[in-house]
């Protein structure tokens, strides 16, 4: 009896130990509490709350001044059709969420903004390059067509799933249309390199749509002759609107 | 108390410690297991992935028309969209597995002469492809063939909106405005 119950209160005294809460290793001074996150379910409202946060976002990337100034006169009426797109996804959205009970959202992907949309941006202004207009538009075309692509492994609801692919999908060919506006044609379709090696604009990169992260070389040149390459990440758990 | 009574009184106590004491160990797993989020795969979905399936069959065999007599850029072009749908239909294959039913591989159309005049006709092909894996995606429940429709449809949207240059479409009109 004694062999059995000794065995067993070592076995609590171990698990006992394990299951604490409180830090087991002794510290000198004081050292900063950890806070615990707040538990947040994604729930398909989250989705299409982070998704209008997304398309306000790319409305005011395409008709900021930077943008606007610099665009050719073909291409600005282009991009700015663009950015009304993205407005009247809006609208779509909120219709989408209202039938979820759920709250819209008018603001853009503050994280995402601060993130890479301003440093994208200030790059524009400060190259001044016309052709960064088109490079930024497909950029965020691709970006918005594959956050509504990632979404659906998110979204609980199969017919939110067929309705979140619709608006990808609009984003999608926005965004083949701005790959042939930079380079055009049937060669352009495939991707390829120049003759210095530098790999050309696709209008189809790739068989499946890709999910990371999407990168765009904008701004002045600097002292080494290469550009600033920016990387465009979908929305994750820490920029989704809750 | 008999001695026996007396044993069994304290080792339930000390297991019942024991078991106390453990379960917050375990209790992480439990509440991931009992999550209740979508199912990764469903077989209730096979039917509407054949029917995916079947489509990009038969589109393999239009392209295979399309690119006869076609050269230069225009061939590499349509050659990169057949092997673009050749990879639908494989990877859908591939994740059917053994209940794939045998598809049709008759082809949609039989688009003839240059690319400039077959554009619009395939781009509408594209668009209605598209449209039977969106309307699949809206019955099925399996997360990782939703995933699958959801990367074929993002590309075959800029099938559509390339083609649709090529057959001579303003860059709005393409978009589908």
């Amino acid at each position: 009896m004694l062999r059995s119950s000794g065995a067993l209160a070592a076995t609590s005294a171990v698990l006992a130990a394990c299951s604490s809460t409180k830090p087991s290793v002794a510290r000198i001074g004081e050292s900063p509490t950890t806070v615990k996150l707040e538990d947040l379910a994604v729930t398909d409202v989250v989705l299409l709350r982070t998704a209008m946060s997304m398309e306000t976002m790319a409305t005011a990337m395409l008709s900021n001044p930077a943008v606007t100034a610099l665009a050719s006169k073909d291409t600005a009426s282009v991009i700015a059709a663009f950015a009304a797109d993205h407005t009247s996804h809006l609208e779509d959205l909120q219709v989408l969420i209202s039938a979820r009970n759920g709250e819209a959202y008018s603001e853009t992907n503050a994280k995402l903004m601060q993130a890479y949309g301003q440093t994208a941006l200030d790059l524009v202004a400060s190259g001044k390059l016309p052709e960064d207009t088109l490079a930024l538009t497909l950029a965020v075309e691709t970006l918005i067509a594959a956050t509504y692509q990632y979404f659906v492994s998110l979204a609980v609801q199969p017919a939110l799933r067929a309705d979140l692919v619709r608006l990808g999908a609009r984003s999608s060919r926005r965004a083949a249309v701005a790959a042939q506006l930079i380079n055009g044609g049937t060669g352009g379709f495939a991707p390829a390199n120049d003759k210095g090696g530098i790999a050309l604009v696709a209008t189809l990169p790739g068989a499946f749509g890709s999910l990371s992260a999407v990168q765009v070389q904008l701004g002045p040149v600097n002292e080494v002759g290469s550009r600033t390459t920016v990387l465009m990440d979908t929305p994750s758990l820490n920029s989704l609107i809750y | 108390m008999s001695m026996t009574t007396r044993r069994r009184l304290i080792a339930s106590l000390l297991a019942g410690g024991a078991v106390i004491a453990s379960a917050p160990l375990f209790a992480g797993q439990a509440s991931a297991a009992e999550a209740g989020g979508p199912p990764l795969r469903d077989a209730a979905d096979n039917d509407a992935l054949n029917s995916s399936l079947e489509r990009e069959s038969r589109m393999v065999s239009t392209y295979r028309k399309v690119i006869v007599g076609l050269t230069e850029n225009d061939l590499i072009a349509m050659t990169l969209i057949l092997d673009h749908h050749v990879a639908y239909a494989q990877a859908l294959t591939g994740y059917l597995a053994v209940d794939v039913t045998t598809p049709s591989s008759a082809p949609l159309a039989s688009p003839a002469g240059s690319l400039t005049s077959v554009a619009r006709q395939l781009a509408a092909l594209e668009d209605q492809t598209a449209t039977i894996h969106t309307d699949n995606l809206a019955t099925i429940k399996g997360i990782d063939a939703a995933m699958l429709l959801a990367s074929i449809v993002t590309v075959e949207a800029r099938h559509s909106a390339a083609l649709e240059l090529v057959a001579g479409a303003s860059p709005i009109a393409a978009v589908g405005n």
